[in-house]
């Protein structure tokens, strides 16, 4: 039982921190924003940084880092919020690396740790809400090739990837397969999100793909909780700047001729607020460690984890905005940008009312940190 | 980072566990769990088990015959305890006014408290709150006047837990009125038996004597039984509050109560209703945020870097959870938990119940849980402990 980082962890995190501090400046996030919401360059920054690589064995030139030097990483990106999806080059790699055949991974790993391709999870349709095993899109095979089609939603930066994992059903079991964006057949159209960066929607008519795996349910199931350990990181990487940006605002906003932190209901809540920060912080910290735990075990610490996660992430971004008053809720403050990115965090791999119900669903007759 | 114990945290444990299993009382665990009254008998018998084997004061240095375990092996110990159903070992003597003699006693008064304590045969009782200081403490006024070689007290304790069974009282006591109220306060051990000396009960919402308010008039206390020195006492009740951090969150008890919750729940057929399964979910979730919280000050404390400064967030939550769980309990049992039987409530209890035994004592305790966010600092106070750390 030791929750202290490692030196390398905590040189991991300077120098990803440096990066946010230095090269991603919330003008430059702005600007990109702006431009849609993905910038390759700032994408191959993290990939010089060597991060798109985290998750990647070292045979395929990743770094073979685990969940907490992904957690790491991403509490800083979450801290800056980067725009660019490394979460997603996370799931997928870790997808990849976890369930692909040797031909596969050798074929796209390197690829994926250099940057040179960004392969994100294409999961979500638009029937299935948060279910996993509510598939429509299905793949046939004729003569040793295999062709896709389906409509799926939200995929992350899905007009600028390079290739999609892809679940469809083969004769009504789920595979996970892997589709390249220049494919015949493949259409995608890319739009905002809430937190100024870009998804699409990808459609496939017979596309050409690649089987990663036929048991492909139990892979996207994992997908989806290595994007939960991530979305919890993020979340807690934002709840700590903005935890910090309110308290630096109380204590330099004055009404009445005094600093709004000499008022006790406003102390209160910014209790309130701390006290989500650290239960977020501890479930995160959680998450991440049981993220390589057998599937059953890690399902239901992913679910208690996204849960709090949710409520921490609400609580904090809708109390920091009320705390700011009415520069809160403008375009101009930085704040209110954390408020969204939080908000959007909450929505994804499964919403706070979902996770509610998978706890509730999987409670056993013991429960704690260790069942 | 690890969330498993060492091989040999969890060989410790499991020693423990087979310990507890072997000495506790099973009439004790059964009062315990099914929350029945506990007599002062019970309270001192598991005292004197624990006592006979050295780990009453297990919180307790090697030097002063406890048995020196770390943080993680002390959490270990409280949560196989609780699990077991052990009864919380009452505080007062080992946990709480130990330490203090221990950090400024003088030998002779360690040679001649501390034994007592270790054994579990001395009873204490803690004699901080007054009439007229609750959260505002350090504005006591009981008088503790020096007379020669004595004190003589005067003045009023009260919400004086089990000082029914008392037979010391740990004081904080007026000795100068100069300065800033803090710095004229002193530690003062008072011999319960002493002329002068007198309890009264205070019955509480759930019918239970719990607590009392003890009365101080003209209490001669020999000079000897100052702690310290005279009008340093408020820092020492400071060192006693900074001691013990995890266990004021009583995650583990709370593990504990949540699987009797659950118990509950199916039995009562509310555990299939979605409605209410879903808000034990909630207290799972709260509870393993908890048990995390306090791990990482276990873990903070055993590196010795980092240290996390969230007593007044442990406080804050484990409270809030006992209220929870105690709440949903009683909720479970929807109408039949409106019968209040004082009798019912006792084990061995031979008369008919009202929809079912168990049933019997949840509105009782719900009521007893409303201490919780108010003692030991209530909830407000450590909030304003807990923004003092995020704004200064």
């Amino acid at each position: 039982m030791d929750f202290n980082f490692t030196d390398d962890q905590e040189q991991l995190r300077d120098a990803v921190r440096k990066w946010v501090d230095r090269s991603y400046t919330f003008e430059r996030r702005q600007g990109i924003a702006r431009a849609g919401g993905f910038d390759r360059a700032a994408y191959n920054e993290l990939a010089e940084l060597g991060l798109t690589g985290l998750y990647v064995p070292e045979e395929h030139g990743g770094m073979g880092m685990g969940p907490v030097e992904a957690m790491v990483v991403l509490e800083e990106l979450g801290r800056g919020i980067v725009l660019e999806p490394l979460a997603a080059t996370l799931v997928a790699s870790g997808v990849l690396g976890g369930y692909a055949a040797d031909a596969v991974k050798s074929q796209w790993l390197p690829k994926v740790a250099s940057g040179a391709a960004l392969v994100v999870l294409a999961h979500q349709e638009r029937k299935a809400r948060w279910r996993l095993d509510a598939c429509e899109a299905t793949a046939t095979q004729a003569g040793g090739a295999w062709k896709v089609s389906g409509d799926k939603s939200l995929v992350p930066a899905g007009d600028q990837a390079d290739a999609f994992l892809v679940p469809a059903k083969v004769n009504g079991r789920i595979g996970l397969f892997l589709v390249e964006r220049n494919a015949q057949g493949v259409g995608t159209r890319g739009y905002p999100t809430m937190d100024e960066a870009r998804a699409a929607e990808v459609s496939l008519r017979d596309a050409a793909a690649t089987l990663v795996t036929a048991d492909g349910l139990p892979a996207l199931e994992h997908a989806v909780d290595i994007g939960i350990a991530c979305a919890c990181a993020e979340g807690v990487g934002a709840i700590d700047r903005t935890m910090q940006l309110t308290a630096e605002y109380l204590n330099t906003r004055k009404q009445f001729g005094v600093t709004l932190a000499t008022f006790q209901a406003l102390r209160h809540r910014m209790a309130d607020m701390k006290m989500q920060q650290e239960l977020a912080r501890s479930m995160s910290y959680y998450a991440s460690l049981k993220l390589n735990a057998p599937a059953e075990e890690r399902r239901r610490a992913m679910a208690r984890a996204k849960y709090q996660l949710g409520v921490s992430m609400r609580f904090v971004g809708q109390h920091s905005v009320q705390l700011h008053g009415g520069i809160g809720v403008t375009d101009e403050y930085v704040g209110s940008h954390y408020f969204k990115k939080l908000t959007q965090l909450e929505l994804q791999y499964g919403d706070t009312l979902h996770h509610l119900g998978e706890v509730s669903e999987r409670m056993q007759d013991s429960a704690g940190v260790f069942a | 980072m690890d969330l498993a114990f060492t091989p040999e945290e969890q060989k410790f444990r499991e020693d423990i566990r087979t310990w507890v299993r072997a000495n506790l009382p099973q009439d004790i665990a059964h009062k315990v769990h099914n929350a029945l009254h506990l007599t002062r008998d019970d309270m001192q018998r598991w005292a004197r088990i624990l006592g006979k084997k050295g780990w009453l004061g297990y919180g307790w240095p090697k030097e002063f015959g406890g048995p020196g375990w770390s943080a993680v092996q002390k959490h270990l110990f409280e949560e196989e305890c609780a699990l077991a159903g052990a009864p919380r070992i009452v505080p007062f003597g080992p946990v709480m006014v130990a330490p203090v003699i221990m950090a400024f006693g003088s030998p002779e008064q360690q040679k001649r408290f501390l034994p007592g304590i270790a054994s579990g045969e001395v009873w204490w009782s803690q004699g901080y709150s007054e009439p007229g200081s609750g959260s505002d403490l350090a504005s006591l006024k009981t008088r503790a006047e020096r007379k020669g070689d004595k004190y003589i007290v005067n003045g009023q304790k009260t919400w004086t837990t089990l000082a029914q069974f008392g037979e010391w009282i740990f004081c904080l006591v007026r000795t100068s009125t100069e300065g800033k109220p803090q710095t004229g306060i002193s530690f003062l051990l008072v011999d319960m038996k002493s002329p002068g000396v007198t309890v009264r009960p205070i019955i509480m919402l759930d019918g239970g004597h719990e607590v009392n308010e003890v009365f101080f008039d003209n209490v001669e206390v020999p000079a000897e039984n100052l702690i310290g020195e005279e009008n340093k006492g408020w820092t020492y009740a400071k060192h006693l509050l900074s001691h013990e951090r995890t266990n004021i969150a009583d995650v583990n008890r709370a593990k504990r109560e949540l699987e009797r919750l659950k118990r509950i729940a199916k039995s009562e057929g509310v555990w299939t209703d979605t409605r209410f399964r879903d808000e034990i979910a909630k207290l799972e979730v709260d509870i393993v945020a908890l048990e995390m919280l306090v791990l990482r000050v276990l873990s903070a404390e055993k590196s010795g870097k980092n240290p996390l400064d969230i007593a007044g967030l442990l406080k804050i939550k484990g409270s809030e959870i006992q209220q929870r769980y105690s709440e949903l309990m009683m909720l479970a049992a929807g109408p039949y938990a409106i019968p209040f039987i004082r009798e019912a409530m006792e084990a061995g209890y031979q008369g008919d119940y009202v929809g079912a035994a168990y049933i019997a004592p949840l509105a009782a305790t719900y009521f007893n849980m409303r201490k919780t966010t108010i003692y030991g600092g209530s909830n407000e106070v450590q909030r304003n402990i807990v923004a003092q750390t995020v704004l200064g």
